[in-house]
């Protein structure tokens, strides 16, 4: 059998450096929200999202539970917010209520038109994209799998000057997605310690019918 | 039937399919590699540092081996580069099927959310798929093998 010149295992090579340097170079002129950071990004692993997060149960009483078709009237919210703006200056939410506290803890629907109402910062964690096509009025893209989150968090916490015990609302699409997990995980290294995860997120967001912005940031 | 296997229409055929499912595979990976990273990520089996090299490097060499295959040159090496993946996806689908942790396949982009049951039975479709593909890829290197090779 006649040797082709370049012989198999130069070819083999030689993909495999074809691959490399047009990824080297499509990632370099990729706008931002298709371009990744070479080194790793450093997250948890899937199966297991290390910090702890408090269940919703141990949250400190919310008022009365309203129902859901209450919801947008502004008098059962009210006096709620007043509630849990007094209760975040807390330290600690009362001992019988959370026996492990941690600093991250997931939220319903209602606990997050709570904080929408209380104009507390709301993250959201998913694709720009996802971003652009709807979002929570006033909520900040900070995408963790773009490359530039690193800017968007810089640019949020410039403007908002969040201290380390003002609470931040981090939502994605629900269900199964874990990426408002990674952002707070990411937050919580930084120092954060009041953080709360919208567990439903958007789609139960545009279900109970709250309002919806669209467009870029 | 050896012969049958053999012949050159049949590695013909093998060899487009195998480069133009690779080639298909590989565009939307190339167009969003943060998504293709996610769903690395999602298969918990590639550690942190790696996540973003495999995310950016591998849809490219998935596309160069397609490519390779669909126009016909470098075939042996193309060919051996998409068994080695093909056998490396396949590991990965076998290994979170095994320890029912339901992952999107991510083998031709992002797909819609799914239930976790979906994704698991998606798991086993894609795996007797990968495996359909890793005897295309046998084939072609039985072919090019042989040493009287037959023009046609």
């Amino acid at each position: 059998m006649k040797r082709a010149f370049p012989s198999t295992a130069l070819q083999v090579l030689a993909l495999a450096a074809l691959a490399a340097a047009a990824a080297l170079l499509s990632n370099a002129v990729a706008p931002s929200n298709r371009r990744l950071a070479w080194t790793g990004a450093g997250f948890p692993s899937a199966a297991s999202p290390a910090p702890p997060v408090r269940p919703t149960s141990t949250e400190p009483p919310v008022a009365q539970p309203a129902p859901r078709e209450t919801i947008p009237l502004p008098s059962p919210t009210r006096p709620s917010r007043a509630k849990r703006s007094e209760s975040r200056r807390l330290p600690d939410p009362p001992a019988a209520a959370a026996p492990q506290a941690g600093p991250i803890r997931e939220i319903s629907g209602q606990e997050a038109w709570d904080a929408f109402q209380a104009s507390w910062p709301f993250l959201d964690a998913r694709r720009s994209a996802e971003f652009a096509e709807g979002h929570i009025p006033g909520a900040w893209s900070t995408p963790v799998w773009e490359a530039d989150l690193d800017d968007r968090l810089i640019f949020f916490k410039a403007a908002r000057r969040p201290g380390p015990e003002d609470p931040i609302v981090i939502y994605c699409s629900g269900g199964d997605c874990r990426d408002s997990h990674l952002l707070a995980a990411r937050l919580m290294r930084e120092g954060y310690g009041h953080l709360l995860i919208f567990r439903d997120g958007f789609p139960a967001w545009v279900a109970q019918g709250h309002p919806v912005d669209k467009g870029r940031p | 039937m050896r012969r049958w296997l053999l012949h050159p229409r049949v590695t013909l055929a093998a060899r487009l399919t195998l480069g133009l499912v690779f080639l298909l595979a590989a565009l939307p990976k190339i167009a969003d590699p943060p998504g293709f990273a996610k769903t690395i990520w999602a298969y918990d089996l590639v550690p942190a540092w790696g996540l973003n090299l495999l995310a950016l490097g591998l849809p490219w060499l998935e596309c160069f081996a397609g490519l390779a295959l669909v126009l016909g040159f470098w075939v042996r090496a193309a060919t051996l580069w998409v068994g080695v993946l093909l056998l490396a996806f396949t590991l990965a689908l076998a290994f979170n099927l095994a320890r029912r942790h339901p992952v999107d396949c991510g083998c031709f982009g992002q797909a819609a959310p799914k239930t976790e049951a979906a994704r698991l039975t998606d798991m086993r479709w894609s795996l007797l798929r990968d495996v359909g593909l890793l005897l295309l890829v046998i084939q072609v290197l039985a072919a090019g093998r042989r040493p009287e090779r037959p023009s046609s």
